[in-house]
């Protein structure tokens, strides 16, 4: 060791170099722990150019309110557009078709509005007067189903003024006040509840306006209760939409519904073809004019109606009727003028 | 002392009183057993449930016996005789055993006889029933017992440090998917950490002024650090981050702690080069099996400290023995494994695994996971923990400590103390409408964001909280306040030095009380447009956030048999966890607060 005083200045000088190498060692070691942050700031900007690939470019939030029945079918779409672009944030709310224009469509907080019923004139007038533009694409078409206990033989096939005189307000008390070959016992009835659009629909379509509903029956917005409550007594009967009657077929009975031209079971099939008449319904969704002219809500769009007849999606996971490929390829041609006009 | 009066045995105290006859006797045994009735009638219901939910999301009902059998030789037998072990009475070890022996042979016989002669018990077997009604409430009662006693209070001390680190390990990195971690080191770096030099050498070298200076430092340098988050494009990465502004500041006090209690310097520096160390090189392990690095550190860093203080401390003290008891349980997990492993024994598959916890909803059941909205939740109800303490204890203070009692300010006092005392009672949805009415749309904080409803529920608990900690200001007695005054400290020195730290424990107990009922909220959050379905975490303060019960309630009404039942029930053991994880943190900061 040089530890004399000639050797002091010299070792000092070199532990200085050496802090200052270790210093900038350092700095570099540093620098290789280091990562960029533009995606946020880049994609905001870079989404046209993002469009050949298509995959992961786009970025941003969605927000969706609206219907519980076009939920599962919304939200299941979701759940696979987000698989291809996780920077893609979608939100669902489930709050009714008019619950979501009242509160978050027409004020112009959603981009998209589910509805299971079309837009009513109020609320058309509603986003008019704040400004809110939008276009009416069917989602897919339910097929309402009234259903009884497995046990039930008699009442398998029934006439729509059969099941409006057991639903109407002044309804049958027995099953024999509908049909005198049908047992004279009472009915138990489950339906929907008054707040539900099922309700207005099942009234519109069955009874008539006049004719109005029934306060005598177990009212809810769950369809495990409904289905629990039919399958709980021979003498039940009770209605929802055909998603939970499809998952759960060996439990219940459908009943088949003559409409004038002889009895109809509801499935996917009659259903699209139109043979379930009156209790098929189509769902509809309603994006925003002015939401479409951001590319990622555009693509969520296109991509949606894509989705409509995906008979996998829509038929064996939700549980309700696909769109033709012609109904499909109108809902799309509507889909991309508004997206033009939106993005100029 | 010959003296003495023959007087009756002390159990038979209450039949001396002859005037009162037998009448009165009846009618106190007759009370003693309805209320002992209703408070098991509560109870059992709620067991029932309880097990019921645990049964469909751990898929219990298709464990097999063999299964059940391994795992009960190799992890609750050897729990049991360790908590018997430390024990150490003989009277105790026979209870237990017998017990175990002859819960065995009374659940089989009374169960079969049940499903013969009245009817079948859905999803149970009299294996199950024997699990949950002797095997859990026996391991219950003999931990209990082991744990007061010096082997088990220090096998159980660790296990718990290990737990309770694992646990805040993982609810900092809940919180860093929410705040973003980049703005946090801005702030660490430009704000916390001058302002603690700044106050840490003030204190040393005893000049006030600089003390003083560390929180508008703290101020000035964080709102810099927000300024200048929009301009800086590069950043170290996470790992980095967390290490800078967790591990080194930790390691760091910690060196400094062992300094100041030994003033070993040598010693010192090899405390804290061993906090440093071990997360880091651990967080390096965990990266080579593909665990994220990032969390790691943070994870290993909860654990480090907690649990080597507690190994160095139950060094020193006896019952060292009791340190093989996390070894024990590993050991019991691991060798059940591979039992079932190596044999071919049918094992659950369990909804609530891991693969549930961290993927979002899904239309199929057995890919359907909570993720967003546990982070949701959580970093909703630690919002709320905020507001409603600040708020909650502000207004309990000045309503006990500052506002008059006479005259018309006394009047309007009580008035408002009657109106808080109604407010507990309005209903939640009515909160909901509030919140949408006043912080979605005047005050525009957004449609279901974290903002909007952290700050209804906090208002929905607010009541419970400001009652709640009005009765624990009020439990302090006033010759304590007197005595302050007595020395001639100022109203807001009595406050802060001796009202609050006095009935702080009162005050968290409330809160926590309250907070339970907050995360299980779902009707306000429905009212202000939180998202049924989100499939991403929230992201910062302002963007949507799912929250757990929600999530349950929406799966509740699925078609699919498989969501109402498994993945409804591991939504439903999850909310618990958390709930009681929460809790258990919150208690033991109150009991804490109550040692200091």
């Amino acid at each position: 060791m040089t530890d004399n005083q000639a050797g002091r200045p010299v070792d000092a000088v070199s532990r200085r170099k050496f802090i200052a190498a270790a210093g900038g060692a350092g700095a570099v070691a540093l620098a290789g722990c280091t990562e960029e942050t533009g995606e946020g700031n880049g994609n905001g900007d870079g989404n046209g150019s993002g469009n050949g690939n298509g995959q992961s470019s786009l970025s941003g939030d969605i927000q969706i309110a609206g219907s519980s029945t076009v939920f599962p079918l919304m939200s299941a779409v979701a759940e696979d557009f987000q698989r291809d672009h996780s920077e893609v944030n979608i939100d669902i709310s489930s709050t009714g078709s008019g619950g979501g224009f009242e509160n978050h469509f027409c004020p112009g907080n959603t981009d998209f509005n589910n509805a299971s019923r079309a837009i009513k004139e109020e609320e058309e007038q509603m986003c008019a007067d704040s400004g809110v533009e939008w276009i009416e694409l069917i989602a897919a078409t339910d097929a309402l189903t009234v259903v009884i206990n497995n046990d039930n033989d008699w009442a398998t096939e029934m006439t729509v003024e059969e099941i409006a005189q057991i639903w109407e307000s002044d309804a049958a008390e027995t099953w024999s006040d509908v049909n005198s070959d049908w047992p004279d016992e009472e009915i138990e009835r489950y339906g929907a509840d008054d707040t539900s659009g099922t309700y207005d629909y099942f009234i519109e379509n069955i009874m008539g306006e006049d004719r109005g509903h029934t306060d005598d029956y177990q009212a809810t917005e769950q369809d495990n209760t409904i289905a629990q409550g039919v399958q709980g007594s021979e003498y039940a009967i009770g209605y929802f939409g055909f998603a939970y009657y499809y998952q759960n077929s060996d439990q219940l009975t459908a009943v088949a519904i003559d409409d004038g031209n002889g009895p109809v079971e509801p499935s996917l099939e009659t259903a699209s073809a139109g043979e379930y008449t009156p209790l098929s319904r189509s769902l509809y969704t309603y994006p925003s004019v002015s939401s479409l002219g951001e590319e990622h809500v555009a693509e969520f769009a296109r991509y949606f109606v894509e989705q409509t007849t995906n008979r996998e999606l829509v038929a064996d996971d939700v549980g309700y009727v696909p769109l033709t490929d012609e109904q499909q390829s109108e809902q799309m041609s509507k889909l991309e003028d508004a997206i033009e006009e939106a993005q100029g | 002392m010959a003296a003495e009066q023959p007087q009756p045995p002390a159990e038979h105290g209450a039949g001396a009183d002859h005037g009162f006859g037998q009448v009165s006797r009846l009618k106190g045994v007759v009370f003693e057993a309805l209320s002992f009735g209703a408070s098991l009638t509560g109870i059992a219901a709620l067991a029932v449930l309880l097990i019921y939910v645990a049964i469909d999301a751990f898929d219990l009902a298709n464990a097999s016996p063999e299964w059940l059998l391994t795992y009960f030789a190799t992890l609750v037998l050897p729990l049991i005789g360790f908590c018997l072990y430390s024990a150490n009475d003989a009277d105790l070890t026979r209870r237990i055993v017998l017990a175990l022996g002859g819960g065995l042979v009374g659940t089989a016989v009374v169960f079969q006889a049940f499903e013969a002669l009245v009817r079948p018990i859905p999803r149970l077997t009299w294996q199950l029933a024997y699990l949950f009604v002797v095997v859990t409430p026996v391991t219950a009662y003999v931990v209990f017992a082991g744990s007061r006693e010096p082997v088990g209070r220090v096998g159980f001390g660790l296990v718990g440090r290990f737990l309770i680190g694992t646990a805040l390990g993982l609810a900092l990195i809940l919180l860093f998917i929410a705040v973003d971690q980049r703005l946090w080191f801005l702030v660490y770096t430009a704000g916390f950490l001058p302002a603690a030099v700044l106050f840490a050498y003030g204190q040393v070298t005893e000049t006030r002024p600089l003390t003083i200076l560390a929180a508008p430092v703290a101020l000035v340098g964080s709102g810099a650090a927000i300024v200048a988050d929009g301009t800086i494009t590069v950043y170290p990465t996470t790992w980095l981050i967390y290490s800078w502004t967790f591990v080194v500041p930790v390691a760091a006090g910690i060196a400094g702690l062992e300094y100041r209690r030994t003033s070993e310097a040598n010693r010192a520096l090899l405390v804290g080069a061993l906090t440093f160390a071990l997360p880091v090189g651990g967080s390096f392990v965990a990266g080579t099996v593909g665990l994220s690095q990032a969390n790691a550190v943070l994870v290993l860093l909860m654990i480090v400290v907690p649990v080597g203080a507690y190994i160095r401390q139950a060094l020193e003290s006896e019952g060292q023995l009791g340190l093989v008891l996390p070894v024990l349980l590993a050991a019991g997990v691991l060798l059940g494994a591979f039992i079932v492993e190596t044999v071919g024994i049918p094992a659950p598959d369990p909804w609530l695994d891991v693969s549930y916890v961290t993927s979002p909803a899904s239309r199929d059941p057995s890919r359907a996971g909570l993720y967003p909205a546990i982070v949701g939740s959580v970093f909703l109800l630690a919002l709320v923990a905020v507001f409603s303490f600040v708020f909650g204890v502000g207004t309990a203070v000045f309503l006990e400590e500052y506002a008059p009692n006479e005259g018309v300010l006394g009047t309007i006092t009580r008035i408002i103390q009657i109106n808080i005392a109604n407010l507990a009672a309005v209903p939640s949805v009515v909160y909901g409408m509030l919140g949408l009415g006043l912080f979605a749309q005047l005050l525009g904080l957004g449609f279901g964001t974290v903002i909007t409803g952290a700050a209804t529920l906090s208002l929905l608990i607010l009541p419970v909280t400001i009652i709640s900690a009005q009765e624990a200001i009020r439990s302090v007695p006033s010759t304590v306040r007197q005595g302050s005054y007595a020395m001639g400290a100022t109203r807001w020195q009595t406050t802060k030095n001796v009202v609050l730290p006095e009935s702080l424990s009162g005050i968290l107990t409330g809160t926590i009380l309250s907070l339970g009922r907050a995360i299980g909220e779902t009707a306000p959050l429905i009212m202000i447009g939180a998202p049924t379905i989100t499939f991403s975490p929230p992201q910062g303060i302002w963007g949507s956030a799912a929250a757990m019960p929600m999530q349950i309630f929406a799966w509740s009404s699925f078609p699919q048999e498989e969501f109402r039942y498994g993945v409804v029930a591991a939504g439903v053991v999850t909310l618990l966890i958390v709930l009681i994880g929460m809790n258990a943190t919150a208690i033991i900061m109150r009991n804490r607060s109550e040692r200091a």
